[in-house]
């Protein structure tokens, strides 16, 4: 890959820290070819892992013949299969995905997302990994299944970099369409900052993704000021799902705002992780790349 | 009303302050996308109603606030305006008229009428430039501190501190004329003229004040020290006996009590006379007066002086709950005869006389009383003056000294009767009615013309059988009157303005028989008969008629002149005073020694007791040295508190407003009631502002936690 990217979300000197590191998981995967990750199926090849005692019908090939010298009994050899990662990026592009706080030079949150995905897919393809692109909306508004070539990774990472944000209120529907059109197991890393109306509905459909085997990974992206409101006498809030506009006093509400934003942080917390998804809270504040750092750190072990 | 009604206006432009303010100073809200704008929006409905509710609240705080200051700020006052206002500026005279009568003294509420009439008196002292002022404190006679209004208000001060209830009636008019003398000597200032009255409004001193000799442009500001019900008030009205009291005779001791509360009172009067002290007893029926008397027999002759009081009575007034007495008990009268007619002879008009005035057998020792004979010509003076009775009969022509003497002792209040037989008395009845000038005043003139025919046989038409003498005939008077015939006496002419009354029995020839006059303190009658040519003395009634005249002539006149503080003093001393003799006037205590207590002037016939301004209750005695160490007290005079001082009922204080102000600017407040000039209602105002302001933080706090 050469220095001069297609995204003007991948910086690859920053990500030179990185290079080391690789998008991981801890439970066993479907994949369509061999790679570092630990396959669900257990075949001849590959690490051994134990000995399981012959049963019929089982493939005598991998009996261990001198086990059974030994001992009589035929015991088969077993190995972990070891194949690629199918990662689905699924970006929440909604309106409110594009807030970006006070400073109007900040990066929004969608940005923040683009920077994201954008890392994770370079090293995931750097993996040799598969990576997808979904982008959700009201409905699925574009799918990218998992490649692994390098065009497919610049696809996606042109794509990514194409994001807008669009007025969205309910996302579960897109979700549900993905779920119909992915046919294998995978990684499915949801970034989204879960301001939607049917957050229960997106839940069952995470709950899908998660009973065929899917592991899910939501980064919940909060910006800094939506978790405490600007500091000032008045100001005129505009809705970004097109949901009207209202004046109000920040500091008249600020207490209960912020009760009302943490409750809906721990909700959403509770749902995702009542549901087995893997659950990180990610503050835009917080560099990109430290997060990704942090991300694969923990799932590295 | 308000003193800075500017203020009112202001303040309600600025009760719009706060919404203007808040309208201005609303801060443009700063347009931001937000994503969390449904938490906002949750929050805000959730808040609300309770940020309404705390919205309005702060406003209307805020508001009252503003309002508040705007009216501490404008000085409301409550209540009606004083007409004149301590703290009004400008020029001016003003003069305080303080009542310091007897009454003022009464306790209402614990506090005397003088005292809340002199506080209130003070705020109107006070130092304002160009402010001319002075006090008149006034009772029986009013008293200015300065001969014209005056800018020594700390004089003036300094003198109402020095005011007190004296035991006076209030004199009102003078007061009121003295005023109007003040206010129109001002009349030459530019500045306004104002009268302060403080007093009780006594409706027995001002129920007939008059008040247009005040300048029609004077602010006449009336304020009353009584508030609400009249205060209970029993009183001794009265105290003393009744007539002439006889050594030896019985006479009733009165005493009149004054109930002037709503409520009967069970009352004791305990009279303190020398060593003798009696209780008297009875009911008092509520606003009425009640005279409480018992008959006491005088066994020593001489000056009773003493004093009754209420007891255990604990009212409004307690200065008027005791009196001084002093009456005479006097001796056996003394008939002073003065007759040219001999002792010796009988069947004469003085043998009659003599036998009807002292009817006894034993005359050396008669109960009745002593006569003695004087001769006309040659009077012995001493005698007469000491004589309780001066009967003229037949007395000639009187040299003029005698008839003048005879005139002063009239004049003092001696008694006599004339017995005009001879034509010659005419002219001795004339010359003393002319001495006596309008001291006199026979109903009849008596003529001494002799042209007409000889009187005789005439007979009583016209007898006032009702009064004394011929009330003591009774039932039998017609009878006995008719049987009765004169001969002799003069013709009469009725005077055009004489008293009818004041002939008690006329002949059938329309000529008097027997008239009587008061002559100043004293009494004539005139017997109009020649004795000796009657049959009158020959019958039985003659002794009882001259008798009953007797009783009558001496008998006091009037009641015993009620001497009252505060008022000219004028006593005639008995012309058994003397003139030559030395005479002191002895004060109820001895504290009143040093003082003035009046003079004694002495003229022909005795000495008089002038005491213009008598200041202290009390018995005042004139006494007689008789020699360096004994003193002989000549007359005793109890000088007291006015009866009309009282009854405390106060004056509708509408008949002050709309009868006795005639049109002019008066106003009527309670005295000591805060001038709404001086009212600390904005100090009120401000602290609820400075509440509300608290109010509001607390609000603001409250809705924050």
């Amino acid at each position: 890959m050469s220095q001069a990217t297609c995204s003007r979300f991948l910086d690859l000197r920053a990500l030179a820290a990185l290079e080391h590191m690789r998008f991981t998981t801890r439970h066993r995967i479907d994949g369509a070819y061999s790679g570092r990750h630990r396959s669900r199926q257990q075949g001849g090849a590959g690490e051994f892992v134990e000995y399981r005692e012959y049963t019929g019908g089982e493939d005598l090939r991998r009996v261990d013949w001198k086990v059974f010298g030994r001992t009589g009994k035929a015991f088969v050899r077993l190995h972990q299969d070891e194949t690629n990662l199918r990662c689905t990026v699924a970006i929440d592009a909604s309106g409110s995905m594009a807030f970006r706080g006070g400073n109007k030079g900040a990066a929004s949150k969608l940005e923040y997302a683009q920077f994201l995905a954008t890392a994770l897919s370079h090293l995931i393809g750097r993996s040799q990994d598969q990576v997808g692109l979904a982008v959700l909306g009201e409905g699925l508004r574009q799918t990218l299944a998992p490649g692994s070539t390098l065009p497919h990774i610049r696809l996606v990472q042109s794509e990514v970099e194409r994001l807008r944000a669009e007025s969205a209120r309910r996302m579960a529907t897109s979700l549900n369409q993905l779920f119909e059109r992915s046919s294998r197991r995978g990684v499915l890393l949801l970034i989204s900052d879960f301001l939607m109306d049917d957050l229960q509905e997106l839940i069952a459909a995470l709950r899908l993704f998660r009973h065929r085997g899917w592991e899910v990974i939501a980064l919940h992206l909060v910006h800094p000021d939506e978790e405490r409101l600007p500091a000032g006498t008045a100001f005129r809030f505009e809705g970004m799902e097109a949901d009207g506009a209202v004046a109000c006093c920040p500091a008249e509400i600020r207490t209960a705002y912020e009760q009302q934003f943490a409750t809906h942080l721990g909700i959403v917390r509770q749902l995702t992780l009542a549901i087995g998804v893997d659950y990180r809270l990610v503050s835009t504040a917080i560099p990109y790349l430290q997060t990704l750092q942090g991300l694969l750190v923990e799932r590295t072990g | 009303m308000f003193l800075h009604p500017w203020a009112i206006a202001v303040g309600l432009a600025a009760a719009a302050l706060p919404i203007a303010i808040h309208l201005l100073t609303k801060p443009r809200p700063v347009l931001m996308p937000l994503s969390t704008i449904r938490f906002v929006r949750e929050v805000l409905r959730q808040r609300r109603a309770r940020h309404r509710l705390r919205d309005f609240l702060v406003l209307a705080t805020r508001t009252l606030a503003v309002l508040l200051i705007a009216a501490a700020i404008a000085r409301p006052r409550f209540g009606e305006q004083a007409l004149v206002r301590d703290a009004e500026a400008g020029s001016g005279v003003r003069i305080i008229l303080l009542d310091a009568s007897q009454s003022m003294a009464a306790v209402a509420h614990g506090t005397e009428g003088i005292e809340r009439a002199r506080t209130a008196a003070a705020s109107y002292l006070r130092y304002r430039p160009g402010l001319r002022a002075n006090l008149i404190v006034a009772a029986a006679s009013a008293r200015a501190v300065f001969p014209d209004a005056s800018y020594n208000l700390e004089a003036l001060r300094r003198e109402l501190s020095n005011a007190k209830a004296l035991p006076e009636r209030l004199d009102t008019q003078r007061a009121v004329t003295l005023a109007a003398e003040m206010l129109s000597k001002g009349s030459d200032s530019q500045g306004v003229r104002e009268l302060v009255v403080l007093s009780d409004f006594q409706r027995s001193n001002w129920s007939q004040v008059d008040l247009s000799a005040i300048p029609a442009d004077t602010r006449i500001q009336f304020e009353t020290v009584r508030e609400g019900d009249t205060p209970a008030n029993l009183a001794l009205l009265r105290a003393g006996v009744r007539g002439r009291v006889t050594q030896g005779a019985t006479a009733a001791l009165e005493v009149e009590v004054g109930n002037f509360s709503a409520a009967a009172c069970p009352v004791t009067v305990e009279v303190a006379l020398g060593d003798a002290v009696f209780r008297l007893g009875g009911i008092c029926p509520a606003g009425r007066r009640t005279t409480i008397s018992e008959e006491i027999q005088w066994p020593q002759s001489g000056w009773q002086i003493g004093e009754a009081r209420l007891v255990d009575i604990a009212d409004a007034l307690t200065a008027d709950n005791s009196r001084p007495i002093a009456f005479e008990v006097r001796g056996k009268p003394l008939f002073a005869l003065v007759t040219r007619e001999s002792a010796a002879e009988r069947l004469t008009s003085s043998h009659y006389l003599d036998c009807a005035l002292v009817p006894d057998a034993n005359k050396d020792d008669r109960a009745s009383g002593k006569i003695v004979r004087i001769d006309p010509q040659q009077p012995d003076r001493q005698t007469l003056a000491a004589a309780d009775l001066i009967v003229l009969d037949h007395p000639g022509k009187l040299p003029a000294e005698t008839v003048e003497f005879v005139a002063g002792l009239l004049r003092r209040g001696r008694a006599s009767i004339y017995v005009a037989a001879e034509p010659i008395d005419a002219g001795n009845l004339r010359s003393l009615s002319n001495l006596l000038g309008a001291g006199l005043r026979l109903p009849v003139e008596f003529l001494a013309d002799a042209t007409d025919t000889e009187r005789s046989g005439l007979f009583l038409t016209s007898v006032r059988n009702d009064t004394a003498p011929f009330s003591v005939l009774a039932e039998n008077a017609a009878k006995i009157t008719g049987q009765l015939r004169f001969a002799g006496g003069l013709n009469t002419r009725k005077l055009t303005d004489a008293l009818e009354d004041d002939v008690l029995a006329t002949y059938n020839d329309g000529s008097a028989c027997l008239v009587l006059s008061g002559s100043d303190a004293g009494s004539l009658a005139v017997l109009n008969a020649d004795l000796t040519r009657s049959n009158f003395p020959k019958t039985e009634a003659f002794v009882p008629i001259i008798e009953e005249l007797v009783v009558r002539l001496l008998s006091p006149r009037t009641s015993e002149p009620a001497f009252v503080c505060g008022e000219s003093l004028l006593v005639r001393l008995p012309a058994a005073g003397g003139t030559g003799e030395v005479l002191t006037i002895r004060g109820p205590t001895e504290s009143v020694a040093g003082r003035s207590l009046g003079e004694l002037t002495a003229d022909a016939t005795g000495s008089v007791w002038h005491w213009p301004t008598p200041d202290r209750v009390g018995v005042y005695r004139i006494n007689r040295e008789k020699n360096t160490r004994e003193q002989d007290t000549v007359m005793a005079v109890a000088v007291s508190i006015a009866a009309e001082e009282s009854p405390l009922e106060s004056l509708p204080l509408s008949t002050l407003k709309d009868r006795l102000a005639a049109g002019r600017q008066v106003q009527i407040r309670s005295a000591g009631a805060s001038d709404p000039s001086q009212d600390d209602v904005w100090t009120w105002l401000l602290a609820a502002c400075v509440g509300c302001l608290l109010s509001e933080l607390l609000l603001l706090l409250s809705f924050r936690s």
